[in-house]
């Protein structure tokens, strides 16, 4: 602020005060800048330096190579795994079991979450027990689903379902009931039918919990998926883990987890910017 | 905006004014609570006029905003008759519009779409809803800000969209929840003027509830002076303030008298 009177007295006094506003606009965002920058910079410090732990423990012999396998190991790793004839369609297995699981999941999720928020009738009739069956721990169900539906992809989908399904609902739900009562008020006022209200306020408002459940959905379609192909299987990564782990090929394990993990991530983040575009107003 | 008040609805002739438009009787609205009944609003009676703007005054629990929704259609009476033009005024209707203290704005619509909200809702031509939306957002002084959002905008402007919201649809009656009582002194008074010659221009009725004696006085043709526990309507007062009313009446001797009146109505002297 100094410096803008000392230039007024100077020069113009208005181009003075504009010039300093925009400079300390520039300041401001060189030092968040700055910050970010050294944000990243630790924790790709932190990630090298465990890196390098682990490269040096394995290479002092501190750790068994059979238990964490050295990372040169996991990395020639990949290129075996991934050059061999049987990887891709296990992984497309696995792929579209997720897919068909999380898609299932969802849009069942959405349809109860909807159906039992909009009709009291459907509310007093299976609420209870949608909320009942979400007490077991739903990994309890896979060596029955496999009975059920066979060792192919049927029962990694109905795994998927079974997991994702109650986040997707619970928030679908939980979205629709959140909506200020004054709103309601409004929509009443202007004559609203319950499907105009439920257009134009109560999905709109619910989208952000819903997003959150879709979150939740995807992570847990995975895990659904892998915990299926576990319990009995012909294919698949959670089958290849299962199978290179009986063979001690750890590194060949450690490959498969990373990719699965790197694939999830991806997936997430894209459900992430895709959240931000459908609830553009909640970063304003 | 001279010119966007020209093309807002003449003010109803001068007799018809007179006329009573909402008639309740032996009004009574009772809850049903934890602790027992609650007698919300006990045997009000009441005619409310053509044209005429009204405000209900009183502390809190006197029953002011229940009766305002029962005049809404947003409550059912347990007792007593309403009717508006005679009928029946048991349910919402779109020539009724409702305002509230908060703007109840929706923050996924921008401001224009937010002011569209009523047309789209009752299905009115697009086109002429188009055209109407855009003056009223003139003439709430928001011309150019109707590609913003709600969570861009002062509280003040949010109230600006919420009343060009409520005349969207164009309703004849205005039922009006202390709409600017969230807001700064300053602000307030600005939108209470800017009521006041929206109210002049277009000839709606108006019925306003707020706590503020001298806001209600200022304001209105008649106040109802309203006392808690039951809701009881204790008093009408004529104002008999010339209008066009400025901020300067109320530095006269009548202004005082008036908002002493309603006190001593209310029992706070």
């Amino acid at each position: 602020m100094t410096i803008a009177y000392d230039q007024s007295i100077a020069g113009d006094a208005e181009t003075g005060r504009a010039s300093t506003i925009e400079r300390h606009i520039a300041q401001e965002k060189a030092r968040a800048r700055r910050k970010r920058m050294t944000n990243r910079l630790l924790a790709a410090g932190f990630g090298m330096f465990v890196l390098f732990l682990w490269w040096l423990f394995s290479a002092l012999g501190l750790i068994h190579r059979l238990i964490i396998p050295p990372p040169g190991e996991v990395l020639s790793a990949f290129f075996r795994v991934a050059s061999a004839s049987y990887f891709w369609p296990n992984v497309m297995v696995t792929l579209s079991e997720i897919a068909a699981g999380f898609a299932l999941g969802l849009a069942s999720g959405v349809v109860f979450g909807v159906s039992v928020a909009m009709f009291e009738s459907v509310r007093a009739t299976i609420y209870p027990y949608l909320v009942a069956l979400q007490a077991p721990p739903k990994i309890v169900l896979a060596p029955i689903f496999v009975t059920w539906f066979g060792f192919d992809e049927a029962s990694k989908i109905a795994m998927a379902v079974v997991m994702s399904f109650f986040p997707m609902f619970l928030n679908t739900l939980t979205g629709l009931a959140s909506v200020e009562p004054n709103a309601v008020k409004l929509m009443r006022s202007l004559t609203a039918s319950r499907w105009q209200t439920f257009r134009y306020l109560l999905l709109p408002n619910a989208l952000p919990t819903m997003m959150a459940g879709v979150k939740l959905c995807w992570t847990l379609a995975v895990l659904g998926v892998v915990v299926g192909e576990f319990v009995g299987a012909s294919a698949g990564i959670g089958y290849l883990i299962h199978a290179f782990n009986f063979q001690l090929d750890i590194s060949g394990v450690f490959v498969l987890i990373l990719l699965l993990s790197i694939f999830t991530l991806v997936v997430y983040q894209l459900i992430e910017n895709l959240e931000k575009k459908i609830i553009f107003w909640s970063g304003m | 905006m001279a010119l966007d008040l020209a093309q807002l609805p003449k003010t109803e002739a001068q007799d018809s004014r007179h006329r009573a438009l909402i008639q309740g009787s032996h009004l009574t609205k009772i809850y049903a609570t934890s602790t027992g009944p609650l007698v919300a609003l006990d045997d009000v009676s009441f005619d409310i006029r053509e044209g005429e703007f009204v405000s209900l005054v009183g502390p809190s629990g006197c029953g002011k905003s229940t009766l305002l929704s029962l005049l809404g259609g947003l409550e059912e009476r347990s007792e007593g008759t309403l009717t508006l033009n005679g009928q029946d005024l048991d349910r919402p209707r779109p020539d009724i519009g409702f305002m509230l203290q908060t703007a109840v704005l929706f923050p996924w619509r921008s401001v224009m779409e937010n002011i569209r909200l009523p047309g789209a809702i009752l299905g009115l031509d697009r086109k002429a809803q188009a055209e109407r939306c855009q003056e009223l957002l003139e003439l709430v002084g928001l011309a150019g800000f109707g590609d913003r959002y709600p969570n861009e905008l002062s509280g003040g402007m949010r109230q600006r969209v919420a009343l060009a919201r409520l005349l969207a649809h164009d309703p004849d009656v205005l039922l009006m929840d202390e709409p600017f009582g969230a807001l700064d002194e300053f602000t307030r008074e600005t939108m209470n003027l800017e009521l006041l010659r929206i109210w002049s221009a277009t000839g709606k009725t108006v019925v306003f509830v707020t706590h503020n004696i001298g806001e209600a006085v200022f304001l209105s043709d008649r106040v109802f002076v309203m006392t808690p526990r039951p809701g009881r309507l204790a008093g009408v007062v004529e104002i008999d303030l010339p209008r066009p009313r400025q901020t300067e009446m109320m530095r006269e001797p009548r202004y005082s008298e008036l908002v002493f009146d309603i006190r001593h109505m209310l029992g706070v002297d």
